[in-house]
């Protein structure tokens, strides 16, 4: 993992003092909310209903359990013993006061952290795959080169005024795990004819109002020009995009009313000149940022099968978690293990205080004290021995984080929704937690199988509703919280926006109708291996259309 | 208020002598200086008249011709304190080189210095009250014993010289000889060459037109000679070129200083672009970029300093090629979160070279400073009181370390991630 | 009818504007402003801009109901609560928190 040198640490300092004295400013009344407003959300405070809600980074979802641990401390000490990972890869406080943020940065500082650009026009925390360094199928290890896109991308001062938000993913491997195509650059690792590996460029994708495929702008782009190329991305958009209306600000309209043809040749124009100057990444820094990011030292076991069905015979509950929550790793003798933070009846992505601790020490000894945050807003701890696996899992059942549920319908992406957000139009989390109720029998939800539920309680779509299997999007109505259904969205590699089927659900008939889309599903598929996904592109939306409304 | 101290009644004016001055235009050659000055040095004002000379970047030509006619008249020189050290060299390098023989320094009144510049930096409140205690003052007890003057001007430097004749009657009688009223920049550079004249020693760096130290800077190619003098102050000529009846040297009003340049508050030269403006002639202006591109012929041979006002949406790759035309560019920033004016600060700075000051107009607040100073901004208009506050008591708090690679000139330590570990390791001893 | 509310600055807290002219937690001491009221509410409004204390400054209409204050958006409901899940008691002013105009 990436450790701060002096530069970075004196870096995050100066951007601490200079906040505490903003929000001095603000408190000696020497300038206004109009003018404090967009520096505290160039440093992740924002004003939501009930409080002030604190964002911080963690850049490329990657923590160390100090820093864990430290957010545990944090949620303990100027919160309410809670913290909440987004789909952004970031945690956020719902309680601080406002006198309290700049302690709370010095904290953050200490352990190598911030809260910079988790908010505002200005380029976001870079996501990734949470099984980065550690998956079997990938090609390279995408942290060194986010890292250098963070530190590229940190107080930028050309780019720290743009249309409207920035946000980069990338991937290292061929399954995309980090929804890069709905993304305003999404970067893929590919390999040229030579042999070398580079950066496949995916330009103007997103959510939100106007949801959108990204384009791809270029095939590849080598390690060392992929500054320059980034550059020439967000200056042609910071030229160009439209900033007469904030709903259409967003790249991905730049490159819907432009073309992707017109905005590839003014990338280009613009990469001629910036190629080969000040941004070439050296091939000497990349590997000397690799090498933070070098893998641990694995013991060298031999492969170890897991007897899933007999372990299942045992022990159903760890055999159902053995068999939904690992993911593969490219260490013969070690997995990946998703530690679900979708207990039945809970809020999504929260963590207690408590549950931060005991995830730190599990990450400092059974994880090379690594942990990621993944923007399905579950925790990985990346490296777990296969024979550390059942002490693992009985420290996550004593903390309730033993959940066997990752990939199934009850691990389900819900933004806060109306119950803190001053943006949302409907409640998500109480939405969230009914559903789960209603198939919180494990055994249904392993019949039905690979199924996500994505809920958004407004159109600004930060529960991803638009790439759900099945997606929930709240709106309000004369009053009352509507819940529109849509159907068909996959955030992957096969990219698709799901289809409204029809009019909205008030939010007690929601759990019903997902349950008649299930029954349809379970009813039509070929067989057990095949997903809802693939059966709705199988069978089209006729009679799922028909399951929600009844035939026409 | 400054003292109006002219020590002398003045005369009243002769029409008959105005008629002779009048008739004495036209009788020389245009370029014929020497001439002019022999006549006027021998037969119109034999012993009654002198010359001050700034000793500047084309003071020689006329020196040179003077030292032909009679090397023992009066030559002033006005040490005005504010000098540059290599102006009060080329005094003397040019009085041994000529064989002048009379040329005398004059110094500002001690009291007066006291009393109204005591800190010496007059200039930058208020310069013409500067000019006045440290040029007009000290000239107008010599001017009185002289019937003329010879002066350097020449009709080209600027507008309101294109009259210029060889010979003037002044408000008070007395008579201006100008012997190089049609000489041009290019006859003047022909005639120190032919002549072998040494150059002023700022000339080479730059310095078209050198007065005193703080009030000169560089001249961009294509401006006016001098709007390199005062540039930065609301002031465009010397008072001793005026006419010496007591109309000058009025102190200029305090006005609001709104512009922040090298660390301080200072007047503003220019103006904001107004309805009704002619590019042909407008000066200290800066001309909206589409104004430019659709009256580019005008604009080019308007002969005043002028700027270019950058707003969101232009392109400035459609002016790169004459933007050395202008002395200012002012980049806008109509709300403080329309970000493009960074890019376009950045494209002139880095990618056209633009070399002339470059500043922020608009909503310039405290908190975007720094941002537009490392994307080449070098100077700001400020009009939000506490952004005001925080440059004038220097209590900025910013981040002063940054990752990226930006601008022309120096790259400090930490601004690329990857050359960091290098620039640590030379500094590590060996 | 309608009520002034807003967000303290310090605690970012939910305050309503009551009839004393103090910003308060409680939704039920809520000044209610009624139609032809709209120069009180207006003035209210500059002299609580002047302090410079409340932010997110909101106009809500509401409705009574034995003599009890129901605001009509669900969004403000939840506001004076709390949330509704994971329920939380809604954020309480501290000591320095009170505001008046």
């Amino acid at each position: 993992m990436y450790r701060y040198d002096e530069f970075d640490a004196a870096f995050v300092r100066e951007r601490t003092a200079q906040f505490r004295d903003q929000v001095n400013r603000r408190l000696s009344g020497e300038i206004n909310e109009d003018q404090f407003r967009p520096l505290r959300l160039m440093n992740g405070l924002y004003l939501q209903l009930h409080a002030y809600m604190f964002r911080i980074a963690i850049p490329y979802g990657t923590l160390r359990s100090k820093q864990l641990r430290k957010l545990a401390y944090l949620a303990r000490t100027y919160d309410r013993g809670y913290g909440h990972f987004t789909t952004r890869t970031n945690i956020q406080f719902n309680w601080p006061k406002l006198r309290d943020i700049p302690d709370m940065m010095e904290h953050l500082n200490e352990v190598e952290m911030h809260a910079i650009q988790t908010s505002g026009n200005c380029i976001r925390n870079i996501s990734t795959d949470q099984f980065a360094g550690a998956a079997a199928d990938e090609i390279i290890d995408p942290r060194p080169v986010a890292e250098i896109l963070r530190q590229w991308s940190s107080l930028h001062p050309e780019f720290s005024y743009l249309p409207r938000k920035f946000k980069i993913a990338m991937i290292g491997a061929p399954s995309d795990r980090a929804a890069i195509k709905f993304h305003d650059i999404g970067l893929k690792a590919v390999t040229n004819d030579a042999g070398e590996i580079g950066w496949e460029v995916w330009v103007g994708g997103g959510l939100g109002r106007t949801p959108m495929i990204a384009k791809l702008i270029r095939g590849y782009v080598a390690h060392t020009d992929l500054l320059a190329y980034c550059e020439a991305i967000v200056r042609v958009y910071n030229r160009y995009g439209r900033r007469d209306n904030k709903f259409k600000a967003r790249i991905k309209i730049l490159v819907h009313e432009a073309g992707i043809d017109k905005i590839r040749e003014e990338v280009e124009a613009e990469f001629a000149q910036t190629k080969g100057g000040v941004l070439t990444l050296p091939q000497a820094e990349l590997d000397r940022i690799t090498t933070y990011f070098a893998a641990p030292d694995f013991e060298r076991v031999n492969a170890t099968q897991i007897d899933v069905l007999r372990e299942k015979e045992l022990d159903p509950a760890y055999g159902d978690w053995l068999e939904r929550n690992l993911h593969s790793h490219r260490q013969p003798g070690y997995v990946s293990v998703t530690i679900s933070l979708k207990p039945v009846g809970g809020a999504p992505g929260d963590a207690t205080d408590e549950q931060m601790e005991a995830i730190a020490n599990l990450a400092e000894n059974y994880s090379f004290d690594e942990l990621r945050v993944t923007h399905e807003q579950n925790l990985v701890l990346p490296h777990v021995r296969v024979s550390d696996l059942r002490e693992v899992y009985d420290t996550l059942v004593e903390n309730g984080l033993a959940t066997g549920n990752a990939g199934l319908i009850t691990d389900m992406i819900a933004c806060p929704g109306l119950d803190f957000c001053s943006l949302a139009n409907a409640r998500s989390i109480p939405l969230a937690q009914e559903i789960s109720r209603k198939f919180q029998d494990p055994q249904r939800q392993r019949d039905i199988g690979d199924l996500k539920i994505k809920i958004s309680g407004c159109i600004n779509a930060c529960g991803h509703h638009h790439v759900g299997h099945i997606g929930i999007l709240g709106v309000e109505k004369k009053g009352t919280e509507l819940y529109q259904i849509s159907v068909g969205g996959d955030g992957t590699e096969k990219a698709a926006i799901g289809d409204i089927l029809g009019h909205g659900f008030v939010a007690d008939d929601v759990p019903d109708a997902i349950e008649r889309l299930v029954e349809t599903y379970i009813a039509r598929r070929e067989s057990a291996d095949e997903p809802f996904i693939a059966a709705y592109r199988r069978l089209g939306d006729a009679p799922f259309k028909e399951a929600l409304y009844g035939a026409q | 208020m400054v003292p109006n101290s002219l020590g002398f009644a003045p005369p009243k004016p002769d029409k008959l002598r105005s008629l002779g001055i009048m008739a004495l235009n036209g009788m020389f050659d245009e370029m014929d200086g020497v001439s002019v000055l022999r006549q006027a040095v021998t037969d119109i004002l034999p012993d009654d008249i002198a010359i001050v000379s700034s000793f500047g970047a084309d003071s020689s030509v006329l020196l040179h011709m003077l030292a032909q006619v009679d090397p023992t008249l009066p030559v002033y020189f006005l040490e005005t304190g504010k000098h540059f050290p290599e102006t009060l060299d080329y005094v003397r390098t040019l009085e041994a080189r000529l064989g002048l023989t009379n040329v005398r320094w004059l110094r500002p009144d001690p009291k007066d210095l006291a009393r109204f510049d005591p800190d010496g930096d007059l200039w930058e409140t208020d310069p013409d009250s500067c000019c006045h205690i440290r040029k007009t003052e000290p000239l107008d007890g010599e001017i009185a014993q002289f019937g003329g003057w010879v002066t350097g001007r020449k009709r080209y430097q600027t507008a309101e010289r294109g009259v210029l004749p060889h010979f003037e009657l002044t408000g008070d009688d007395r008579i201006k000889v100008n012997p190089l009223a049609y000489f041009t920049d290019a006859d003047v550079n022909a005639y120190k060459i032919a002549h072998g004249l040494p150059e002023h020693p700022l000339f080479a760096k730059g310095y078209k037109s050198i007065g005193c130290a703080p009030c000169t800077t560089i001249v961009a190619e294509g401006e006016d000679p001098r709007a390199g003098r005062w540039r930065g102050l609301n002031k465009k000529e010397c008072g001793i070129h005026f006419d010496f009846n007591g109309a000058i040297a009025k102190p200029v009003a305090a006005m609001e200083k709104t512009l922040f340049k090298d660390g301080a508050f200072i007047a503003d030269p220019f103006r904001g672009w107004a309805e009704g403006d002619d590019p042909a002639t407008v000066r200290y202006t800066h001309i909206p970029l589409k104004m430019f591109l659709d009256n580019r012929a005008a604009v080019l041979a308007n002969p005043h300093p002028n700027g270019l006002l950058v707003s969101p949406g232009d392109k400035v790759e459609d002016v790169a090629a004459d933007l050395g035309r202008f002395a200012s560019v002012a980049i806008a920033f109509p709300a403080f979160g329309d970000g493009r004016g960074y890019t376009s600060a950045r494209l002139l700075a880095e990618r056209y070279a633009y070399q002339g000051e470059m500043r922020a107009v608009g909503d310039v607040l405290m908190d975007q400073l720094t941002l537009m100073r490392r994307c080449g901004i070098s100077a700001f208009v400020v009009t939000h009181p506490a952004t005001r506050k925080a440059l004038e008591t220097g209590h900025l708090t910013t981040v002063n370390l940054f990752y990226q690679p930006i601008g022309t000139t120096e790259v400090p330590v930490g601004t690329r991630p990857f050359l960091r570990r290098a620039a640590e390791r030379e500094t590590e001893p060996a | 009818m309608e009520i002034l509310t807003g967000n303290e600055l310090m605690s970012g807290a939910t305050v309503y504007l009551d009839r004393d002219g103090h910003w308060v937690e409680g939704l039920q001491q809520a000044r209610v402003f009624l139609k032809e009221e709209a120069e009180a509410r207006d003035a209210a409004i500059a002299a609580t801009k002047k302090t410079m204390r409340i932010n997110s400054l909101e106009i809500e209409t509401v409705t009574l109901r034995d003599g009890v204050i129901h605001p009509d958006r669900i969004r403000e409901r939840i506001r004076a609560e709390g949330p509704t899940a994971p329920r939380f008691d809604r954020q309480h002013l501290d000591k320095d928190g009170h505001v008046s105009i």
